[in-house]
C-alpha cells in the first residue's frame, strides 16, 4: 500500500543519491548553522545585489501614487488587528531592514547573466519584470496568509479584509504592468505561475509520498513562478538560446532555496515532531535520517543549477548566481 | 443623407415569425423563433439594400409593441449556449478540490447580464461593420467568457470582505470552504483567465481587459473609504460605481468591437454603451435594495445600507434630511442607524431621483447604440436599456 511503497522509495533514495557534491561542504547534526555559513550566504546576496544595482522591490513609503499610499495605511491597520500576516507586513512596509535574497534579485542576475556582450547591461523592461515577480510572490504571501475564520472575530476579519484587498491590489497592478510588456507568452507564463502557486493549496496529499510531495509542492508553489520569470527575462533580452537553459536554471534554484529554508528551519525548531518534513515521512523516522536525506535533496539542486550556470556565459552576473548556489548549504 | 430605416425594420421584423419571448434573465426552455442568429440575414446584409428595396415613408419613430421585439438574451442565446459548461471545462484540469470551488458560482443561476451584452454588442458591431470571419466572433465569445470568469472572481472576493453567507439563494463560497481557500480559489479563476485572454493574441484587447482588474480592486478600496466632505460623496460614488460595475461592462463592449476592426470613434460608441448601461444598471441594483422583497433579490433588504454602504438613494435623501450625513460618516454602525435610514429614504425623494438618474442613463446609452447600423442586436440593446428601466417598477 502507500505508506510501504514510499518506505521502500525512502531507502532507494538514500542508497543512490549519496554523492558528495564537488566543492560543497556536508554539513551534520543538529543545532543552528555555524555563523561562518551564514555570514558567506549574506555577502553573497550583499555582492549579488551590488553586480545588478542595488534594487529595491515594492518600496511602498517612497512611492507617492495615491493608491499606493492608501494600501499602505491599509497594511499599517492590519498590523493593529493583530492578524498572524503582522511581521510579513512589516518587513514589506520596511524593505530595507532584512537583506535576503529575494525573487527579483535571482530574475535580475539571470537577466544580466544572459548578456552574451560585456558592455549590455540589464534593460529596463527586464527590472520592471523582476519588480513584478517579486510583486507576485508578495500578493501570494499575503493571500495565504488569510485565515479562517470559522467564528466571528471582528478584528482579525478586519486583518482579512485588509490582506485581500492588498494582495489584490498587487496582483492586479502586476497584471496591467505585465501586459504592458505586450508580450502574449510572457502573460501566459505568468498566469500559469499563480495559477500554480494557487492550486497547491488544494494539493490532495494522500496522492503524494515523502519526497515526491515535497518535491510536487515546492515545484507549483515556488518553482513555477521562478522558473517562468527567468524565461520570461531572457524572452525580453531576445537570448533566446538560453531560454530552456533559464527555464531549468530557475527551478532548480527554487528547489534548493527552499530545501534550505525548509532545513533551517527544522534544525532550528524545538518541536520537530510537528515541522512540515517529518510529517512528509512515516512517523517514527529518525530525525537524523530526515536531516539527511533533505541536506541531500538540497545538495542535488544545488549540484544541477551549478551544472545549468555553466551553460551561461561567464559573467560577474552569473558568478554571482554560482556564489549564491554554493552558499546555500549554511 | 440618414434613411431613417425604423419603418423598414418593422416591415422586416413582421416578416419573419417571432414569438413571445421571456423576461430577460430567465430561460424557460427553447422558445422557436425563425430569426437567424448565427448566419448571416440576407434581408440585413447590406445597409444599401434595405435602403433602395423599402423606402420610408415617415421619418417618425415608429413604436414596436414589446412583445414583438426580441431580447438581447435570446438573440444571443446560441453564442452563449455553451458559455458556463466552458468556463467550467478551463477550470477543471486542476486539483479536485479547487475544481468544485472554481467552479462553483459558474452553475447558469446568475442573471449572465455581462455575457449577453458582451455577445449583443459583439453582433451588433460586426453588423455594422461587416464582419464576418468566424474566428472573430469565436474570441468575442471567449471576451464573453473572460467577463463572466472575471466577475465572478470577484464575487469570490466580495462575498469573503462581506463576509456575506448567502448568494443566488446558495451558501456563498466562504460559508462553505472557508476564507482562505475561497480568496484562493478567487485568484485561481483570474489566473486562468489572463491565460485565456492572452491566448486571443490581441494587445490591445489584453491590456483593456487587464484595466478592469484594477479597476474592480480600486472600487472595492473606494467602497470602504468614506468622504468626509458630503460634496464629494456624489462624485465618489460615482467613480465607485463606474469601477466596480461599469468598467467590466464598458471594456468588454470595447474589447469586442476592437476584435470587429472598430476604429477609435466605433470603440468609443462600444465603451460609452457598456459604460452608461453598467452605471444604469447599479442605480437600479441599489434602488431595489430598498424597494424590492427580499424573495426577488435572493438576499435580504437593505444590505447595503447593513454593510455600511451609501448608495444614490440615500445619498440624495441626505440632501432632504440633514440628519443622515453623521450616520453616513458612521457607516450605520449604531444600533437603528439602518433603520433610521431605510425610514428617511422612503420618505424622500431618494428613491425618485435615484430613478431618474437610472433613466438619463439608460437614455444616453440608447443615444449612443443609434450610431450604429440597424440591427435585430442593435434593437435588442434599445429594448435591453428600456427593460432595465421596467424592474424598477
Amino acid at each position: 500500500m502507500a505508506s510501504r511503497n514510499c518506505l521502500m522509495r525512502l531507502k532507494t533514495f538514500q542508497l543512490s543519491s549519496f554523492n558528495p557534491p564537488n566543492g560543497i561542504a556536508f554539513s551534520r547534526g543538529f543545532g543552528a548553522s555555524p555563523p561562518v555559513f551564514q555570514i558567506k550566504w549574506l555577502q553573497a546576496v550583499s555582492h549579488a545585489e551590488k553586480v545588478v544595482g542595488n534594487p529595491t522591490f515594492l518600496d511602498l513609503e517612497s512611492v507617492t501614487s495615491h493608491e499606493i499610499s492608501n494600501m499602505a495605511v491599509y497594511l499599517k491597520n492590519l498590523i493593529k488587528t493583530g492578524h498572524p500576516l503582522t511581521s510579513t507586513v512589516k518587513e514589506l512596509l520596511n524593505p530595507k531592514a532584512k537583506k535576503d535574497l529575494t525573487r527579483g534579485l535571482l530574475v535580475l542576475l539571470v537577466s544580466k547573466a544572459g548578456k552574451h556582450k560585456a558592455n549590455e547591461d540589464i534593460l529596463p523592461n527586464q527590472r520592471k519584470l523582476a519588480e513584478i515577480t517579486e510583486q507576485i510572490h508578495t500578493a501570494h504571501i499575503i493571500h495565504s496568509g488569510i485565515i479562517n475564520l470559522p467564528t466571528p472575530n471582528e478584528n482579525l476579519e478586519k486583518g482579512n479584509k485588509m490582506a485581500i484587498l492588498c494582495g489584490d491590489f498587487i496582483q492586479s497592478r502586476s497584471s496591467i504592468r505585465l501586459a504592458e510588456f505586450k508580450n502574449i507568452k510572457i502573460i501566459e507564463l505568468f498566469g500559469q505561475a499563480i495559477a500554480d502557486f494557487s492550486a497547491v493549496e488544494f494539493i490532495d496529499e494522500d496522492t503524494y509520498c515523502a519526497l515526491d510531495l515535497w518535491t510536487q509542492k515546492t515545484k507549483m508553489r515556488y518553482g513555477t513562478l521562478l522558473s517562468n520569470a527567468c524565461q520570461s527575462t531572457l524572452i525580453l533580452g531576445g537570448d533566446m538560446d538560453l531560454l530552456e537553459s533559464a527555464k531549468n536554471f530557475g527551478l532548480e534554484i527554487a528547489f534548493a532555496w527552499q530545501a534550505n529554508i525548509d532545513l533551517q528551519s527544522y534544525k532550528s525548531t524545538t518541536k520537530k515532531e510537528e515541522h512540515i518534513l517529518t510529517k512528509l515521512f512515516p512517523p517514527g523516522t529518525p530525525f537524523e535520517e530526515i536531516l539527511l536525506i533533505f541536506e541531500a535533496v538540497r545538495d542535488k539542486h544545488i549540484n544541477a543549477s551549478l551544472e545549468i550556470l555553466a551553460k551561461f556565459p561567464q559573467n560577474d552576473a552569473c558568478l554571482a548566481l554560482c556564489d549564491i548556489a554554493k552558499a546555500l548549504n549554511y | 443623407m440618414v434613411i431613417n430605416v425604423k419603418l423598414t425594420n418593422l416591415l422586416a421584423y413582421s416578416s419573419l415569425a417571432v414569438r413571445r419571448v421571456s423576461h430577460l434573465g430567465k430561460h424557460h426552455g427553447d422558445l422557436p423563433y425563425q430569426l437567424l442568429l448565427s448566419k448571416p440575414n440576407p434581408l440585413f446584409h447590406h445597409k444599401k439594400q434595405i435602403q433602395t428595396v423599402v423606402p420610408s415613408t415617415s421619418t417618425k419613430n415608429v413604436t414596436v409593441p414589446v412583445e414583438n421585439i426580441p431580447t438581447a438574451d435570446s438573440l444571443v442565446r446560441l453564442d452563449l449556449e455553451g458559455l458556463y459548461e466552458d468556463i467550467r471545462e478551463g477550470l477543471s484540469e486542476t486539483q479536485p478540490e479547487l475544481k468544485l470551488i472554481a467552479q462553483y458560482y459558474f452553475n447558469g443561476e446568475g442573471k449572465a447580464i455581462r455575457p449577453v451584452i458582451t455577445m449583443c454588442m459583439a453582433r451588433a458591431i460586426n453588423f455594422h461593420l461587416d464582419q464576418n470571419t468566424p474566428s472573430v466572433l469565436q474570441k468575442q465569445k471567449k471576451i464573453a467568457q473572460i467577463a463572466e470568469m472575471i466577475h465572478t472572481a470577484s464575487l469570490v472576493h466580495d462575498d469573503v470582505i462581506d463576509v456575506a453567507d448567502s448568494r443566488r439563494s446558495r451558501p456563498s463560497v466562504n460559508i462553505v470552504w472557508g476564507q482562505r481557500k475561497s480568496i484562493i480559489a478567487g485568484d485561481f479563476i483570474l489566473a486562468m483567465a489572463s491565460k485565456m485572454l492572452a491566448r486571443l493574441q490581441n494587445k490591445q484587447v489584453i491590456i483593456l481587459l487587464s484595466q478592469v482588474l484594477a479597476d474592480l480592486v480600486q472600487g472595492e478600496f473606494m467602497q470602504l473609504g468614506a468622504r468626509e466632505n458630503k460634496d464629494e460623496r456624489f462624485a465618489h460614488y460615482s467613480e465607485k460605481t463606474f469601477k466596480k460595475t461599469a468598467s467590466l461592462i464598458a471594456y468588454s463592449c470595447q474589447a469586442v468591437s476592437v476584435l470587429s476592426g472598430a476604429d477609435s470613434t466605433l470603440q468609443a460608441v462600444a465603451f460609452q454603451y457598456g459604460r452608461q448601461i453598467g452605471m444604469a444598471f447599479q442605480l437600479v441594483d441599489d434602488l431595489l435594495d430598498f424597494i424590492a422583497t427580499s424573495a426577488q433579490l435572493g438576499k435580504p433588504v437593505a444590505a447595503d445600507l447593513r454593510l455600511g454602504l451609501a448608495t444614490a438613494p440615500v445619498l440624495f435623501a441626505a440632501q432632504k434630511f440633514t440628519e443622515l450625513n453623521p450616520l453616513i460618516l458612521r457607516r450605520f454602525q449604531e444600533p437603528g442607524d439602518a433603520e433610521t435610514a431605510f425610514r428617511l429614504v422612503l420618505r424622500s425623494d431618494g428613491l425618485q431621483r435615484t430613478k431618474d438618474l437610472a433613466r438619463q442613463y439608460c437614455n444616453d446609452a440608447v443615444t449612443q447604440i443609434a450610431q450604429l447600423t440597424p440591427s435585430p442586436y442593435q434593437q435588442a440593446l434599445v429594448t435591453l436599456a428600456h427593460q432595465l428601466l421596467h424592474r424598477m417598477k
